[in-house]
This record gives structure tokens, C-alpha cells and sequence, in this order.
């Protein structure tokens, strides 16, 4: 059916076809795949259309360029002090030479991983638990120092290394939660006790302040009392200069009129104190009274005026209910 | 065979359609020549009239040749710069800017803080504070120069 040079042009054609597959090659973005010609690297293709040799070149790695995210499973630490934690993170990379990561190391992720552990352990063993806990950011710059220093040498980018979770075993947690509690409590009575103190000192600070004033209150009224005294005193001399003065000039008469005056009225006085059921009349009032001659005309009036209605005896009961106002006087003309 | 020769030279067109059918389904920048090849040996057929052997080496040479054809073109259209020259190279795009050492350049190598990464430099000693232009990107590490002001 086929003769031989029919068999021929199938087989050209078909491949010429294959080499057409074989030498062209449409890198997507974000790879980069390298090429090895007799299994020896040459070169890399970059993303786009890219030609190879047919039957000696051949793609040897598909390498990813585009960053990726890789998670460090989590694992037990011992920290400085002793405490043993739990810790996992998570690990940013890119690789920038895709046949440096293709050829100089085994197993790209696998390495970076244990790097990354082996790292982690280093960091964290150095620090204590309080520590650790506090400086995430610390450990973060230097694991990705060391890790990215290392990684370079295979062609990879380390962008960051993040610790995700330190978990303390559970009894330390509680410990830390107590002293956390205790901590708070200390500072409450601390504060409450300062609180007590100051109120005090400010209480005190008020009784001093108004005791203080009082006694300068004191003093001022004592200095006034003193002055007044001593302005009374000063009027009182004056004024009996003027009566010993008006006595020494003029008639003993008017004297005993005006004591006679307030003798009177303070009988009366007593006389219409309410509820008044006894008088009493000094036994010398008479005495005095009769002594002075200068008033007797006065006096007898007044005398009459009394008889009428109390008891000349100092002792005797009140009979009459002689409850009337005291004795008149008529004014002396 | 027989089905072939009924539609005669149509088959290459049809076979052609069929290949840039293909390749517009799987995109893949391969189908696309093999189609436009056998459209272009349709197309010769008749004008010349071929053996099909004949036209089976057509269509295998003007494969080869839209390959090449097309390769001139596609490395003209890559070589055009692209919406983000940078993707994939981060280093690169650094190329040009200016930062501030947090700390020093010691025997030729430090470190710089750029994007919430930390990069390794390799440039002259300078202390920190000083201000440094990235000249050039070599994978992870950058070179710097010292940048005035």
C-alpha cells in the first residue's frame, strides 16, 4: 500500500512535528526553568517563548520565583531558665537564581526548613521565658540574619521569618496568671494605703490649720477685750473726773438726787420682775435713803408711794399681790 | 485515506482550522504554527497542485519556517517593556533608590532595611546613618554606593 519513500515523509513530518514541541518552550510568569544540555546546566529560560536544541538541550528544573510561604511545624524549646515552650512560625522565601537553588542544594525546602529549626532552637535558647515572650520582634531579625545568610548561598531570598505561637506548658501559664494577679492586688492595696495616708496627713493638715486659726482668732479678740478694757477704764476716769469734778463744783444735792434716781429704779425693778412674790429690800436702803436729805422730799413721796403696797419688812410674805407697777415718781420740777 | 482524498485539498484547510481550534482551547503556542502551516500548504496546493508526499514536506518546512518567522517577531515583542518589568525580581526593582544605614558597612558588607526585609549590602565602609544609592542587584545581594546629601 505505502511504499517506502510514503513511509518516509509520515515519519519526516511527524518529526519534524516533535521537534517542533521538543525546541519550543513557553516559560509562564513567575517560573524559571533551567536547561541541561547533555544533563550539564547552561542556561535559564525566563518567562515567554524561549527556543532550545532539540535532542541535545532539555529542561532540567521548573523552579518557582515567586515568593513562598512555609510553615516551620511546631516544636518543643527549651529556654535559658529552664522552661520549655512551644513554639511554631512560618517562613517568606524567594528564590532569586534558579540554578543555584536547582544545584547547590539537595532539597530546597527541606534544607530551608531545618535551617530555619535548628535556628529557632539557637535563638530561643539564648533568651529566658519573660523574654521571649516580649521580644518576638528580636528573635524574628535574628532568625532572618542568620537564616537569609545562610539561604543566600543557594540562590534563595529570605524575606521573613515569624514566630506564630509560644506556648508555655499549662501550669506555667497559671503561675505566670497568678503572679500577673498578685502583681495587680500589691499595686490596689498600695494605692488604697497611699489613698489612707494622704487623706490623713491633708485631715491633720485641716484640724492644724483650723486650730491655728482659732487661736489667732483668740488672741485678736483678747487684744480687743484688753482694749476695751482699757478704753472703759480710760472713760470711766473720765467720766468720774467729771462727775468728782461737777461734785467738787457743785451742790452734794444733785449727787444724791441722781443716786436716789437709780435707787428708786432698781426697786422698781426688782418690784416688777415678773412673777415676783417676794421683795427684797435691802435692810440699808432705808438708811440710805433717809441719809440723804437732799432728796427727802423726793424720797417721802416715793416712801408713800411704797407703803401703799409692799411691806416695809424685808422678811415678811408678800401678802397683797401687788403685781402694779413700782412706785411712780413724778418728775421733779 | 479515502476521506481524505474525497475532500481533497479542503482536508489542509479543515486540518488547519481544527489545529488553531486547538489552540485557542489549550493555549500552548504550538498548535498555532502547525495550522497556520497547513493553511499555508492548502493554499499552495492550489496554486501548484501537489503529490500529497509533496505536501506533506510543505507542510513540515513551512512549519518550520512560521516557527522561525515567528520567533523574530515574539523576541521583538518580549524586548518591549513590559506593565512591571520588576515581577519575580525583587532586587531589581531596589536598583536606583536611596536608604539610610541603621548600620555600619564593615569590610565591605552590611545589611539594610528595606520593605520589612532585611538585605545584605556589599559596598564601601560607611558608618551608620549615611545615606546609600543602590547601583546594583546581584541576586540577594546589593551593591551601594555612598549617595550625597
Amino acid at each position: 500500500m505505502l511504499s517506502g519513500f510514503d513511509l518516509f515523509v509520515l515519519i519526516f513530518v511527524l518529526l519534524i512535528i516533535l521537534t517542533l514541541f521538543a525546541g519550543v518552550k513557553t516559560v509562564p510568569q513567575g517560573y524559571e526553568w533551567t536547561v541541561v544540555r547533555f544533563n550539564k546546566y547552561t542556561r535559564t529560560l525566563m518567562p515567554g517563548l524561549n527556543l532550545i536544541v532539540p535532542f541535545i538541550d532539555r529542561i532540567g528544573s521548573k523552579v518557582n520565583m515567586m515568593e513562598q510561604v512555609m510553615d516551620v511545624p511546631s516544636q518543643e524549646v527549651i529556654t535559658k531558665d529552664n522552661a520549655t515552650v512551644t513554639v511554631d512560625g512560618v517562613a517568606f522565601y524567594q528564590v532569586f537564581d534558579a540554578a543555584r537553588s536547582s544545584y547547590e542544594v539537595t532539597n530546597l525546602t527541606h534544607a530551608i526548613l531545618n535551617l530555619t529549626t535548628t535556628n529557632i532552637r539557637t535563638v530561643m535558647g539564648s533568651m529566658d521565658l519573660d523574654q521571649l515572650l516580649s521580644h518576638r520582634d528580636e528573635i524574628n531579625e535574628r532568625l532572618l540574619r542568620v537564616v537569609d545568610a545562610a539561604a543566600a548561598n543557594w540562590g534563595v531570598k529570605v524575606n521573613r521569618i515569624e514566630i506564630k505561637d509560644i506556648v508555655p506548658p499549662a501550669d506555667l501559664v497559671h503561675a505566670m496568671a497568678r503572679q500577673m494577679k498578685a502583681e495587680r492586688e500589691k499595686r490596689a492595696l498600695v494605692l488604697e494605703a497611699e489613698g489612707h495616708r494622704q487623706s490623713e496627713i491633708l485631715r491633720a493638715e485641716g484640724a492644724k490649720q483650723s486650730q491655728i486659726l482659732e487661736a489667732e482668732g483668740r488672741r485678736e479678740a483678747a487684744f480687743r477685750d484688753a482694749e476695751a478694757r482699757e478704753r472703759l477704764a480710760e472713760a470711766e476716769a473720765v467720766a468720774t473726773k467729771m462727775v468728782s469734778d461737777a461734785v467738787a463744783q457743785g451742790d452734794l444735792n444733785a449727787l444724791n438726787y441722781f443716786i436716789a434716781d437709780k435707787y428708786v429704779k432698781a426697786l422698781e425693778s426688782i418690784a416688777s420682775a415678773p412673777n415676783q412674790r417676794v421683795l427684797v429690800l435691802p435692810v440699808e436702803a432705808t438708811a440710805i435713803l433717809g441719809s440723804l436729805a437732799g432728796v427727802s422730799e423726793l424720797f417721802k413721796s416715793a416712801e408713800a408711794a411704797k407703803e401703799a403696797r409692799k411691806p416695809t419688812r424685808p422678811t415678811g410674805p408678800a401678802t397683797s399681790g401687788g403685781s402694779s407697777g413700782g412706785p411712780m415718781v413724778g418728775p421733779i420740777g | 485515506m479515502s476521506a481524505l482524498s474525497a475532500l481533497g485539498v479542503w482536508s489542509w484547510f479543515i486540518l488547519g482550522l481544527v489545529l488553531l481550534g486547538v489552540e485557542v482551547a489549550m493555549p500552548g503556542f504550538f498548535m498555532l504554527w502547525l495550522g497556520a502551516a497547513a493553511i499555508a500548504t492548502g493554499l499552495i496546493t492550489l496554486a501548484f497542485g501537489l503529490s500529497w508526499q509533496a505536501e506533506f514536506i510543505v507542510f513540515a518546512v513551512v512549519a518550520v519556517v512560521a516557527l522561525v518567522v515567528w520567533l523574530r517577531l515574539a523576541k521583538r515583542s518580549t524586548e518591549a517593556p513590559a506593565d512591571n518589568p520588576f515581577l519575580n525580581r525583587r532586587a531589581a526593582s531596589y536598583v536606583g533608590r536611596e536608604f539610610v544605614l541603621e548600620e555600619a558597612i564593615v569590610r565591605g558588607s552590611g545589611r539594610v532595611r528595606i520593605d520589612d526585609s532585611i538585605w545584605r549590602l556589599s559596598g564601601p565602609d560607611l558608618p551608620a546613618g549615611a545615606k546609600v544609592r543602590i547601583t546594583r542587584a546581584d541576586g540577594g545581594l546589593l551593591h551601594v554606593e555612598a549617595a550625597a546629601g
